[in-house]
């Protein structure tokens, strides 16, 4: 059928317009196949759309897209089978109970293992015998992800999945992920929130407004991150502690600030280079050292404040940006 | 796919309510009316009061045929409160199919999986249709049942006829919903759809009934299509066929249209 070598999902140029507005700018996606791939972005950015195309359920204006190695569009009923999707808005009215609710589409996406959705339904604390409609939103969302996930397909596509998920649930989620990963099953979820995503994708991609501004992996935005650093010091070695964080690269911001009797504390930004870092401070007599787990979410929230409409030709210029 | 049809089943199961009740009501209103006719209209009593009226708006009820036993249940059941009963369940139904699905969201959950459009526009159209075929039946069995006690002197092969007829026009304004829905998504607009064809069909056919000059309109009617020729009266007709005809064009367009469009946008 497909080879496992090629990308479980891969857009070039991917276009979605509706009407004058343009809600996907050209978009170039590789997923490979096996990979947990979160996708970041601010609301209207462009997530439901994408995952929207992979479905079906819209169709693109431009540009090339397959999923498992088809077309969606060709891919078809047989396709979708492969795949279990679960909505950003996930509205459920139906009176009928959670347990028949899930066998309807497991009639129609199956076959599902005997037992499959009891054990989903288990861990994830939802009882399947009350009406759904009846269900509160976080167990809503139980229930859209038990029908993502009950037939085991080749492809998650998870739109915002912990949304309306207690923390203890969201655990249980992300240990979900992590079998779906062992099993050899694609993961691609989106979310407006990094954290949602770090503790589990490898590969992220930040979109604003349509367009891909950042491709990267949690290994690397953490890499990259900038942290804050604080060595406390005697007020004697003050000065020499203070030149050789000047003389550091990727030392920034330094300042001191008071800290009690006989000690000064020195505050620094720092952008990677941490082991020469180390490396140099460790020649002081240091007092205290504190550096703080790096903010990615800020990283991230820096990215959604550029502002892509503001300049007067922003496409052409951003596209070189954003593509790099 | 395991078993057949799997959304017509949902959709029966998920309507069985729905259906429970039009049954009752359709039994109602045909365990309420007919039963009066042998003490009110079989003794003419019923024609004079008929005769006091406005022509015109014995003509606009379909009323002039009331005197008669085959002419009271059409005037009274197929014509007008069956008519009214089945046209609120066949809109509210199609409807229901494609257009209030989409609007809550779930119609973007079912696609997403082993589906095709056309399997859920033709399944779901297809348990709109057999529920209204269903009633349609009921139908036609309590008229039998009170044939004899309410000396309607109704002809079985007329009555099939009829019923045939009956199913033919609100089929039509349940496929305007279900096409219109399928169209546009929108509920507004299927239901404004359905309805809107139901209330056109009607007052063609009254404007047509009004005088010679007028009656032209009856050609533009899918009410006049079912019932121009009184079927309960003369039987079978090649114009009861015409409203299944744009049926089936309603979900032609419909399919045509669903399967190319976005859904939930």
């Amino acid at each position: 059928m497909t080879t496992d070598t090629e990308a479980a999902v891969s857009t070039r140029g991917l276009t979605k317009r509706y009407g004058a507005t343009t809600a996907l700018h050209g978009l170039d996606l590789d997923i490979p196949r096996g990979s947990v791939f979160g996708m970041i972005g601010p609301n209207g950015a462009g997530k439901t759309t994408t995952m929207r195309l992979l479905l079906d359920i819209i169709r693109p204006t431009g540009g090339d897209l397959t999923v498992l190695g088809r077309s969606p569009r060709d891919g078809g009923a047989e396709l979708r089978r492969r795949i279990g999707y679960l909505p950003g808005e996930l509205h459920l009215g139906t009176r009928v109970k959670g347990r028949e609710f899930l066998a309807h589409y497991a009639e129609i996406s199956g076959p599902v293992r005997k037992g499959a959705v009891d054990d989903l339904a288990d861990r994830l604390g939802v009882d399947l015998g009350r009406p759904v409609r009846s269900l509160s939103k976080g167990n809503k969302q139980k229930i859209g992800l038990i029908q993502a996930f009950m037939h085991e397909p080749e492809l998650l596509v998870l739109d915002e999945p912990t949304s309306g998920l207690d923390p203890l649930v969201q655990q249980e989620f992300h240990g979900m992920l992590h079998e779906a990963k062992a099993k050899g099953q694609t993961v691609f979820l989106s979310s407006h929130v990094l954290s949602e995503v770090q503790q589990t994708a490898h590969e992220i991609a930040i979109l604003k407004q349509g367009r891909i501004v950042e491709r990267s992996t949690v290994a690397a935005l953490r890499e990259n991150a900038v942290r804050h650093v604080k060595l406390v010091v005697a007020e004697a070695d003050a000065a020499a502690a203070r030149s050789t964080l000047d003389a550091l690269a990727g030392v920034a911001d330094t300042a001191s600030v008071a800290n009690g009797p006989g000690t000064v504390a020195l505050t620094a930004t720092l952008d990677s280079h941490v082991d020469a870092f180390v490396k140099a401070v460790a020649l002081l007599d240091l007092v205290d050292l504190t550096m703080e787990e790096p903010d990615l979410e800020e990283m991230v929230l820096a990215y959604y404040g550029t502002d892509l409409s503001s300049t007067a030709e922003p496409v052409d210029a951003d596209r070189k940006s954003a593509k790099r | 796919m395991n078993r057949v049809l799997p959304l017509f089943r949902r959709s029966m199961v998920d309507g069985w309510r729905g259906l429970l009740g039009w049954t009752i009501g359709i039994l109602a209103a045909l365990f309420l009316y007919l039963p009066l006719y042998p003490s009110f209209g079989g003794n003419g009593q019923m024609q004079q009061i008929i005769d006091t009226l406005p022509p015109e708006l014995v003509r606009s009820l379909n009323y002039d045929q009331i005197g008669s036993g085959p002419g009271y249940a059409q005037a009274t059941f197929y014509g007008l409160i069956g008519f009214v009963l089945l046209t609120i369940a066949a809109v509210g139904w199609g409807t229901d199919a494609i257009a209030a699905d989409e609007e809550n969201g779930q119609l973007e959950l079912t696609l997403a999986h082993g589906v095709l459009r056309g399997q859920v526009l033709a399944e779901r159209s297809a348990a709109v249709l057999v529920r209204l075929a269903w009633l349609a039946i009921v139908s036609v069995v309590v008229v039998m049942v009170l044939n004899e006690p309410s000396e309607l002197g109704i002809e079985f092969g007329n009555l099939v006829a009829t019923a045939v007829a009956f199913l033919g026009l609100v089929s039509l304004t349940a496929t305007a919903a279900i096409g219109v829905g399928a169209v546009t998504g929108r509920r507004t607009w299927a239901v404004s759809a359905g309805s809107g064809i139901a209330v056109y069909a009607y007052a063609l056919n009254a404007l047509g009934n009004q005088s010679d000059e007028l009656s032209w309109l009856h050609d533009w009617s899918p009410y006049s299509w079912a019932y121009g020729d009184s079927p309960i009266l003369n039987g079978w007709n090649g114009t009861i066929w015409l409203n299944y005809a744009v049926v089936a064009v309603l979900l032609l367009v419909g399919w045509l249209a669903f399967r190319r469009r976005d859904v939930a946008v």
